[in-house]
């Protein structure tokens, strides 16, 4: 890599007071290196940067390009902090300072390399304390967290110091010392002359990501002691070093094309493991160094399938500690709707390669054994007979017209027609369901029902599949039964109109089969969906759905189909049409309102006076 | 209409008091010099990162000039008139200032003086009872009903119930887009009295709680079908200078500092808790995790699996709101009615 060198911190921080004199130490910096040989040198960046305030030219901060000791090279004065501070509205004034490194001596004074980490000095408003009045904490570390990042593979090397500068340059008279505790058996060593703590070999996250240890601080004045412990964290930063794995060796996965062949299905899926991490921000870089690639060079196969690309943490635990990996999935989809005459079969070999991996192993072989079935568009080996009421009104709904498996077909579109008698009587009319999976049979004319001359009469329904133009063909037999019953005067129009169990099942209404409307009588217990109404068809009003019949008219279901106001307690259903649930009785004037209502007009027993009375 | 131009007011300490960021944008259009350089600063920062933009003398030039123009200081106020227009302009001098990349941003909205104190005295006038009182009353109950009570609150309160629980398609649960400006409208324009009530309500048992977390309905504004990652949850919230502002705001009035007694900067519950309810209605929309009532964990709906080798960054961010004693201090004075006492 081009720069090998890498701060173990993002950020470091200190406090600065007034007047402390030139030439205080104030923190020390450490670097990491990629490959042996390789020499640290650190740069300041000449700006301070204040948040929300103006930026400084730095005439007070220097580095130790060797050393990475930041230092004070001029005291700041009282108009210095208060130069510094203007326009800050923090309570505490802090500056920003970024430090460079590089392999080679600077030539430029430049604020822009990609290594850098941040250093924040809090300006404190007083004079450095007396020692004596700083806590153990104060003395022996910042408020920062001793937070490390070492990456993986990489030469051991020394990256940080316990010992703080700017206080050992202070508190002279006192004897601070430190200790690594829980560092056994781990690749960490410190050196108490310097208090350096280093990494000892090279650290592999694959086997462990994170180390935990203590770092223990005793501070010594004449025979007082004090002692402050504090965590001491390091993560291990993953490398691409791992190849991709199969697991259980599962490299082969069936797909099988035969009812469901929208664009879009998913067939089948395969699973590659990785050892190393995988971040999913940002999610397209990721997505660009692990590749899925159908291996083909027939075009029909290349416009047909496409493998989609997903992945997620996982975790390993290769020696009893938990390390993140990556469990990629390639899903092999269909990237057009395949026509039902399709037949074939064949090998779909996807090619995964880890891009970034640098070893023989980077890329696996998937294979989808891929069948495309052929579907026989055809009515059930039988013609279908339906009965209707002579008293079924305009939308009643007779039944439905299915071509084998129609009902587990998905992108295949079955156009339904009627294809008309040759005699008058012609009172229905076929309409497609939803998804053009079925057809739904209605009453389209309801005088014809009445014509005492229409008895039995005989149609043709063609099924058609869209796409391939392949159609088929059976007989459908209406039988007309039934008498004819006399119309109630003063009936409206729909049954949802009624909002008695009594004058509901006296009339009839749009959608009604035998000529009479149906009361559903509900549970009656709050807002339910199981509500109190008078409807044409139990069966199909209000089931939830407001299907095509019953959106050819607002009278016919405005329970299923409404999207007026509805009037009192209720819940609306999908999309806003209709009512989901409602309480006590729920009832519609088709084009206007809905109200639910309980009704608390309970019949009145006819007691012995009122009998006396008639 | 305007009369001339009038110089950025001196507050007592002599410290130049921020103009709003509309106002700065007018004063510097009436000088030929400002106008015509942060036309050049826009320019620049059009589609280009920091550092070319630096790399280029004229965009250098523009900008030191613009340091020293009421442009550079100014802020925004909450729910101000315009605040998009002073947000915009805002962050079209501070892209250029700031690395863009920064894990805390400055919040470029004034600072709150008023204090929690003020909203128990209003809350309890408006009440006629004092908040701590009942123990064994729901006080998120009886937050809604004080919200009922008042024609704005009950009216903003159930448009945004209503838009967040309408169910559009049996695939689209609701318009997420919606709820979110519903909720916003409610926070910007119903008086912190109420809003606070409703969402920093104490609790003793689990119905409160569920009551608690119900507030925002979760299941549309908060709730989705996957957890993204927290830092890209971030950077999607960044490039919306609203959300970017709303957050910056929270990082700087949240963020928990070792420094004061309460955990947060200058002892400020009430700019907490201000900017927390500004984030709702974003893309970073905080909420209650859980209606448990023992502890408060409040989160964005992130995670940060899947961070790579920038986990401890995404933990971090995620930590000032799950583990902010800030946050959390602020959340429990508010309610149990207290606040800190500051000396003048």
């Amino acid at each position: 890599a081009a720069f090998g060198l890498y701060f173990p911190r993002k950020e470091y921080s200190e406090n600065v007071y007034i007047d402390q004199p030139a030439g205080t130490p104030l923190l020390r910096i450490h670097a990491l290196r990629d490959s042996h040989g390789e020499v640290a040198h650190f740069h300041l960046c000449q700006n301070l940067i204040i948040s929300r305030a103006r930026s400084h030219e730095n005439h007070w901060f220097q580095i130790r390009e060797k050393t990475g000791l930041l230092y004070l090279s001029k005291s700041l004065d009282r108009e210095d902090f208060n130069m510094l501070s203007v326009g800050n509205w923090m309570p505490l004034s802090k500056v920003m300072l970024y430090v460079f490194l590089s392999s080679h001596p600077f030539q430029e004074k430049e604020c822009d390399s990609a290594t850098r980490t941040t250093v924040f000095l809090s300006l404190i408003n007083a004079t450095a304390p007396v020692c004596s009045s700083l806590t153990a904490r104060q003395l022996c570390f910042t408020e920062m967290d001793l937070s490390f990042h070492i990456k993986e593979n990489k030469p051991p090397g020394t990256f940080h110091q316990l010992q703080l500068p700017s206080v050992h340059h202070l508190c002279q008279n006192l004897s601070i010392s430190y200790k690594l505790l829980a560092a056994e058996g781990m690749p960490f060593r410190y050196n108490e002359s310097t208090t350096g703590v280093s990494v000892t070999q090279r650290l592999d996250r694959e086997e462990r990501e994170r180390y935990e240890l203590i770092a223990k601080c005793t501070v010594r004045e004449g025979f007082r002691e004090m002692q402050v412990e504090v965590p001491f964290l390091v993560n291990v930063l993953d490398e691409d070093d791992s190849p991709p794995f199969l697991p259980n060796g599962t490299d082969t996965a069936d797909a099988v094309v035969e009812f469901n062949r929208k664009e879009g299905t998913v067939l089948a899926t395969l699973t590659v493991y990785d050892a190393d991490t995988t971040p999913i921000y940002p999610l397209e870089s990721s997505r660009k160094k692990y590749t899925g690639t159908i291996i083909t060079d027939d075009p029909w196969i290349s416009e047909t399938f496409q493998v989609e690309h997903i992945f997620d943490e996982i975790h390993f635990s290769p020696n009893g500690s938990q390390v993140r990996g990556t469990r990629h999935e390639y899903k092999l989809v269909l990237n057009r709707s395949i026509s039902v005459t399709d037949h074939r079969s064949f090998q779909l070999d996807v090619l995964v390669n880890d891009t970034e991996f640098h070893g023989p192993e980077r890329s696996v072989m998937l294979h989808f054994n891929v069948s495309i079935l052929p579907v026989s568009i055809q009515f059930p080996n039988m013609t279908y007979q339906f009965s209707v009421n002579r008293n079924a009104e305009r939308f009643a709904q007779i039944g439905k017209i299915c071509v084998e498996n129609c009902m587990k077909f998905r992108g295949v579109n079955i156009t339904y027609k009627l294809l008309s008698p040759n005699i008058s009587c012609y009172p229905v009319s076929i309409l497609q369901g939803r998804e053009d999976k079925y057809g739904s049979l209605y009453v389209n004319d309801s005088s014809v029902l009445r014509r005492p001359e229409c008895k039995e009469i005989q149609y043709t329904i063609q099924a058609t599949d869209k796409q391939s133009r392949k159609h088929t063909k059976t007989l459908l037999t209406i039988v007309l039964e039934g008498t004819l019953l006399k119309k109630e005067e003063d009936c409206p129009d729909s049954c949802a109109v009624s909002k008695h169990h009594a004058e509901c099942e006296e009339c009839g209404g749009l959608g009604v089969l035998t000529g009479r409307c149906q009361w559903r009588q509900g549970s009656g217990k709050g807002i339910t969906t199981n509500y109190s109404t008078c409807t044409p068809s139990i069966k199909t009003c209000p089931d939830g759905t407001c299907d095509v019949i019953e959106s050819k008219d607002p009278a016919v279901c405005p329970q299923d189909c409404t999207s007026g106001n509805i009037i009192g307690g209720h819940g609306k259903g999908t999309g806003n049409l209709g009512i989901k649930s409602g309480h006590g009785i729920c009832y519609c004037f088709p084009k206007k309102n809905c109200y639910c209502e309980k009704d608390d007009i309970t019949e009145q027993l006819c007691d012995d006076v009122c009998k006396t009375v008639i | 209409l305007a009369g001339p131009p009038s110089p950025p007011g001196q507050d007592p300490h002599g410290w130049r008091v921020p103009v709003d960021c509309v106002r700065a944008n007018e004063l510097c259009a009436g000088e030929p010099s400002c106008s015509s350089r942060y036309r050049t600063l826009r320019q620049c920062l059009a589609g280009r990162d920091r550092n070319t933009m630096l790399a280029n003398k004229e965009c250098q030039a523009a900008l030191e000039v613009l340091q020293e123009s009421p442009l550079y200081d100014c802020r925004c106020k909450r729910g101000m008139k315009k605040e998009l227009q002073c947000l915009q302009i805002y962050w079209s001098i501070h892209l250029g200032l700031t690395e863009g990349e920064e894990f805390y941003e400055a919040s470029p909205y004034e600072p709150v003086t008023s204090r929690l104190s003020d909203i128990f005295r209003l809350a309890s006038i408006f009440s006629g009872m004092d908040p701590a009182a009942n123990s064994k009353s729901n006080h998120c109950l009886d937050a809604a009903k004080a919200c009922n009570l008042n024609d704005n609150c009950k009216r903003l309160r159930s448009g945004y119930i209503s838009t967040c629980s309408k169910e559009i398609s049996a695939t689209e649960h609701c318009s997420r887009r919606k709820c979110h400006k519903a909720l916003r409208q409610f926070f910007d324009r119903v008086p912190s009295e109420y809003t606070y009530r409703l969402l920093f309500c104490s609790c003793k048992d689990q119905a409160c709680a569920e009551r608690r977390r119900q507030t925002i309905v979760p299941s549309c504004s908060y709730e989705d079908k996957e957890k993204p990652n927290c830092l890209d949850l971030r950077n999607t919230c960044r490039t919306d200078h609203l959300c970017r502002s709303r957050l910056a705001d929270f990082h700087t009035n949240c963020q928990a500092s070792f420094q004061s007694l309460t955990s947060c900067p200058g002892d400020n519950y009430q700019a907490c808790l201000g900017s927390y309810a500004g984030l709702i209605g974003f893309d970073m929309t905080p909420n209650y995790v859980d209606a448990s009532t023992t502890s408060i964990t409040i989160s964005p709906w992130c995670s940060c699996k899947g961070s790579g080798n920038m986990e401890e960054e995404c933990e971090k961010f995620l930590r000032d709101f799950t583990e902010n004693p800030c946050l959390r201090n602020a959340i429990q004075a508010f309610g149990n009615g207290t606040d800190v006492n500051l000396s003048p």
